[in-house]
């Protein structure tokens, strides 16, 4: 059966691995690149005592290699396009299915063969862009501490192998039930971008309840390292939470929402009277944040959910090949 | 009593009893209770749509019945190594990977089956001048059937099922194909069980017949046995309802002057107005193929195109 699959996607393979080749040597050189530049930039500024501003300053690499690599989020729906939607469904749609499956091999085997080939080739390729891309970005990572920002975070790490299981097994069970390519193929990219949103915008931020900081206004507060900072404002005495300010504003507070003490004091050079000062005390700024030490474990509950999704959808593949006719 | 049902048992590579399949709202086969003999060519019958490729495919395991029970070589279909082995089924529209060479095919068989014959493909399709090499997809519709009917021949089965195998086919290919299939069959071991409306060559090859219309079964046994049971009378325009008490009138043809009647017997015909004949296969087929169905003209004229 491995023979069979393996003289079946042998050209997607070759032609896989000579995408992800041509990846790798951009990777690298421009990789080593970056970290030399990013290596001397921090020799420089230590020496000059200017490397509190470096992330603002510093551009590493190119913008062209900065959007291949952002357009590697895109890499595990191909999977689920490529390997996944015709997989079944091609079986189905062109008949060879027939063949296969009166050969001297139940469907059973058929199916743990060819979904398990198929599902192992797009975790090792999702792994390795992933590897190649976390890599590339460590000097850039260092400078902007943003890894956990989205679209950063979704491509690192381990998650886009979570990512790929997902993809693939979504297009089976796709295959296996509408058992047409082309319209297993939209539900496929439709799905996987749906799911996506919904993990990364509404679920991601919810995995450990984020931390909270109060401070008062003129002490300021940021988290340490690679943060996801998810909600900051100002509250007042009261406890309610001021809008962000759209003009002239004290300390970040909206005139119209200044306490009465502060009533005399206006765009004036003079600044805050020490009654107004006194009164803005009552006030105090918060920060919501996902700690930056926390990454890994996101990482980890992320791919856990696209890993589970994947198990279901090969199980809901193997009912419905095992059950219904062929 | 339960010592003849199982030496009935082993003797038939198909038994069915009441075998149904329906598909939300249509059903495409009806009650359907057959039995084939081991050993047997078995012509499988009837008009477009009438259940024929149903039967095969519930034969093969690759569909459930609804309703009946069936049982090949022995055993209820299923998904096991060993009864997929014992099957060999070839469906009408011949799938076979279009990308891969034959010999890829044959590798792939192979790997696939434990009693996997590959060297017979090879020679056949070599003999045949049919590239081992190239991609199936682009052979010749008749090519490609070669190799499809090669493969299926070389799993070595015990049942062969095959979809109108031949329909792809030129006449000496096929009359080629029917001759390695009675060879085979003559060999021992094999029970081949074949769709076709082209009843001249199923008549070349075939002992058995099962033929079906409108989803039911109207004709299944022995050729040589039914066409002995069955008799063309001729004779003048006149009431035939004494035949009809006697005998099994299976088709009445008028003529101003005459009456044509193909009855099955249930003994000797007395009336002496009659003249006794004996029927072809054809005849037989086209007979119970008009029987049960409203508009009968319009299946025999399907047949009648081949």
């Amino acid at each position: 059966m491995t023979w069979l699959v393996w003289r079946l996607h042998r050209t997607q393979l070759y032609i896989a691995a000579a995408l992800l080749a041509a990846f790798t040597v951009l990777m690298l050189v421009t990789g080593l690149q970056m970290a030399s530049q990013y290596h001397s930039a921090v020799i420089a500024c230590t020496a000059s005592h200017s490397c509190a501003n470096l992330g603002s300053t510093l551009f590493l690499g190119s913008h062209a290699v900065g959007f291949l690599v952002i357009m590697t989020l895109g890499v595990p729906a191909l999977f689920g396009l490529f390997w996944g939607g015709p997989l079944v469904a091609a079986e189905f749609e062109t008949g060879t299915g027939q063949f296969a499956w009166m050969q001297s091999i139940t469907r059973k085997r058929w199916l743990a063969v060819t979904i398990g080939w198929t599902l192992l080739a797009a975790a090792a390729w999702g792994g390795a862009v992933s590897g190649l891309v976390t890599w590339w970005s460590g000097p850039d990572n260092a400078l902007q501490l943003d890894r956990f920002k989205p679209g950063r975070f979704d491509i690192m790490g381990i998650v886009p192998v979570g990512y790929a299981l997902f993809a693939v097994a979504l297009g089976v069970c796709a295959g296996a039930l509408l058992r047409r390519t082309m319209p297993a193929l939209a539900v496929t990219l439709g799905g996987f971008i749906v799911v996506r949103s919904v993990v990364a915008l509404w679920l991601r931020p919810h995995y450990m309840s984020a931390v909270t900081v109060t401070h008062t206004l003129l002490s300021g507060y940021t988290p340490t390292g690679s943060s996801w900072q998810l909600a900051q404002g100002i509250l007042n005495p009261a406890g309610q939470l001021l809008p962000n300010p759209n003009g002239a504003a004290i300390d970040g507070i909206p005139i119209g929402f200044l306490p009465s003490a502060c009533a005399a004091t206006g765009n004036g050079a003079a600044g805050p009277t020490p009654a107004c000062r006194q009164a803005l005390d009552a006030f105090h700024a918060f920060v919501t944040y996902q700690p930056a030490s926390r990454y890994w474990a996101f990482q980890g509950i992320e791919t856990g959910i696209f890993v589970a999704l994947a198990a279901a959808l090969v199980a809901v593949t193997a009912v419905v090949v095992l059950r219904r006719d062929a | 009593m339960i010592t003849v049902q199982t030496v009935t048992d082993a003797a038939a590579a198909i038994r069915t009893s009441g075998l149904s399949k329906r598909y939300r709202r249509v059903r495409a086969l009806s009650e359907c209770t057959i039995t084939v003999p081991e050993g047997r060519i078995s012509a499988l019958i009837g008009p477009n749509g009438a259940g024929k490729t149903t039967l095969l495919r519930l034969l093969a395991g690759l569909t459930r019945p609804t309703a009946g029970e069936v049982t090949v070589n022995g055993g209820t279909p299923r998904q096991d190594p060993a009864f997929l082995a014992g099957i060999g089924y070839l469906a009408q529209e011949i799938p076979l990977y279009r990308r891969l060479s034959a010999e890829d095919h044959i590798r792939a068989g192979a790997h696939l089956n434990p009693h996997w014959d590959g060297e017979s493909v090879r020679e056949r399709l070599t003999a045949l001048t049919i590239p081992l090499d190239r991609a199936v997809g682009t052979l010749s519709g008749g090519q490609h059937a070669q190799v499809a009917l090669a493969l299926t021949l070389a799993k070595r089965p015990r049942l062969l099922l095959l979809d109108e195998p031949v329909a792809a086919l030129d006449p000496l290919a096929r009359r080629n194909f029917l001759a390695i299939l009675a060879d085979a069959v003559a060999a021992g071991g094999l029970t081949v069980v074949m769709s076709s409306h082209l009843v001249a060559d199923l008549e070349r090859v075939c002992d058995h017949i099962v033929m079906l219309a409108a989803s039911r079964v109207q004709l299944c046994g022995d050729i040589e046995g039914l066409l002995a049971e069955h008799r063309l009378l001729v004779g003048p325009r006149k009431d035939i309802s004494a035949i009809e008490r006697d005998h099994q009138v299976v088709q009445v043809t008028l003529t101003p002057r005459q009456t044509t009647l193909l009855v099955r017997l249930n003994g000797p015909v007395i009336d002496p107005a009659f003249e006794a004949g004996d029927v072809s296969l054809e005849d037989l087929v086209l007979a119970y193929m008009g029987q049960d169905i409203p508009s009968a003209q319009a299946p025999l004229s399907s047949i009648g195109e081949n």
